[in-house]
C-alpha cells in the first residue's frame, strides 16, 4: 500500500500506547518534513520537544500524550510574509504529519489558546519575535486492523466545494 | 514513490511544458487530499479552478490588472506585463484556494492551516503523477479586480495560487537547515534556546 491510499485516522480519536516517543525518531521525521515550501527560504520554524513520561509535564493544558512538540514561528512585521511563514509551517506540520503515520506514530496537531500567555512563552524560550504556531501531540499507536481501516477513518469529506473559474 | 523521497525531491515548478492537465485529474488528487488531510470536520476551504485557454485569460487579466497603476510596478513597460501575461496564460492549469475566516481567535487561521495542509498534499500527490506547481501569493495579484473575479467575501482569505503543469526538467533543491540545528529540548521550567 502507498503512502497516498493509507487511511489517515481522525486525529481526536488517536488512542496512544504509553511508550516514549525517542527523539532521533523526531528530528529523522522532522529532517524530511523540513523539505517543505517556504518562499524565501526562510525557514520560518523552530522546535521545542517535549517528553511527557511522567505525565505532567504540560499540566492540563493539553490532552495526554507521550511526547508533545511545539512549533514556534518567526512573527514579521509584514502581513504578506507572515502570510507566507505562516503557510510554510503548516506545510511542514503537513509533512510530518505524514511521515509520522508511515511510523504509526499519531500526531494530533492543536492550537491552543494558553500559547498567548507570556508566563508560558517564557517557559518554553520563545523570543520576542515569535509566536507558538502548533503544539503537536504525540504517541505510537497500534495499527487499526485491517477490515476497520475504512471505519476507524476520518470522515469522507462532505462535497469538495470546487467551482470553474 | 516513498513518501520521505516526494516530500524532499518536491520542487517549486516555473517553468512548464504544454501537456494539459485533465480537469479530472486535479479533482481526483484534490478530492484525495482533502481525505488525507482528515482532522476531523469538514474543512472550511474553497476551490477555484481555471484550466481552459479561456478561463486562464480572463484569470491573468485580473492577476495583472493592477500592474499598470502600481507604485511599484510603475516603470514596467508595457510589453513586460504582456510578456508575465502570455507566460501565465500558457500555464495548464491554475488553483486558486480560499479559506473562510471564522470566528476563532486568529481570525480563521484553523482554516487557512487546513488549506494549507491539504495544499501540501495536493503539491505530493500530483508530484507523484510527474505534475509540477507553484504556489504564488506574488503581492502585485492580490488586487482588487483579481478578488473580485474570484468572488472573495468579507470573511474569506486568499490562501494562494497554484500554477499547475507538466515539466521537463525539476531545477535543484536548495538545502535545509537540519532540524538538530532548530531543536531545543523543554526541561521543565525555562527552556533552554539554541
Ligand atoms: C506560502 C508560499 C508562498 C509562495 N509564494 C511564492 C511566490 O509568490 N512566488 C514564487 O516564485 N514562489 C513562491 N513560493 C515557492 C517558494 O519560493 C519555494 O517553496 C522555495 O523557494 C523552496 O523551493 P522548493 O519549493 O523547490 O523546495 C511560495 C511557497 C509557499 C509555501
Amino acid at each position: 500500500m502507498t503512502w497516498a491510499d493509507r487511511t489517515i485516522p481522525d486525529s481526536k480519536r488517536l488512542r496512544y500506547r504509553s511508550g516514549p516517543v525517542p527523539q532521533p525518531i523526531v528530528l529523522e521525521l522532522l529532517n524530511h518534513a523540513v523539505w517543505a515550501p517556504n518562499h524565501g527560504l526562510r525557514e520560518p520554524w523552530r522546535f521545542i520537544f517535549v517528553d511527557n513520561g511522567k505525565g505532567d509535564a504540560l499540566g492540563k493544558a493539553q490532552e495526554p500524550a507521550p511526547a508533545y512538540l511545539v512549533v514556534a514561528m518567526k512573527e514579521e512585521a509584514n502581513p504578506y510574509k507572515r502570510h507566507e511563514d505562516f503557510a510554510a509551517v503548516c506545510c511542514l506540520v503537513q509533512n510530518f504529519r505524514l511521515l509520522a503515520w508511515e511510523r504509526q506514530l499519531g500526531v494530533r496537531a492543536t492550537r491552543p489558546e494558553w500559547t498567548d500567555d507570556p508566563l508560558r512563552r517564557r517557559s518554553f524560550g520563545i523570543r520576542e519575535t515569535e509566536s507558538i504556531a502548533f503544539v503537536l501531540e504525540m504517541g505510537f499507536v497500534d495499527p487499526p486492523p485491517p477490515e476497520s481501516a475504512s471505519s476507524a477513518a476520518a470522515p469522507a469529506p462532505a462535497g469538495l466545494a470546487f467551482e470553474l473559474f | 514513490m516513498d513518501l520521505a523521497t516526494i516530500i524532499t525531491e518536491r520542487r517549486s515548478i516555473r517553468r512548464f511544458n504544454s501537456r494539459s492537465v485533465s480537469q479530472e485529474l486535479v479533482t481526483e488528487l484534490l478530492a484525495q487530499a482533502v481525505r488525507l488531510y482528515g482532522q476531523g470536520e469538514s474543512p472550511r476551504v474553497r476551490f477555484v479552478y481555471a484550466g481552459t485557454p479561456e478561463a486562464r485569460e480572463r484569470l491573468v487579466d485580473g492577476m495583472t490588472s493592477s500592474m499598470r497603476e502600481n507604485k511599484l510596478m510603475r516603470w514596467v513597460p508595457g510589453k513586460m506585463i504582456e510578456l508575465f501575461k502570455s507566460r501565465f496564460t500558457a500555464i495548464p492549469g491554475h488553483l486558486i484556494v480560499v479559506a473562510e475566516a471564522g470566528s476563532d481567535r486568529s481570525g480563521g487561521e484553523a482554516s487557512v492551516a487546513a488549506a494549507c495542509g491539504i495544499m501540501q498534499i495536493f503539491q505530493l500527490l500530483g508530484w507523484e503523477q510527474g505534475l509540477g506547481m507553484l504556489w504564488d501569493t506574488e503581492r502585485i495579484i492580490q488586487n482588487e479586480v483579481f478578488f473580485k473575479q474570484i468572488g472573495i467575501r468579507d470573511h474569506e482569505v486568499f490562501v494562494g495560487i497554484l500554477h499547475i503543469g507538466y515539466f521537463d526538467k525539476a531545477p535543484r533543491g536548495r538545502s535545509r537547515t537540519p532540524a538538530e540545528k532548530k531543536w531545543t529540548v523543554y526541561e521543565g521550567r525555562e527552556a533552554k534556546t539554541v
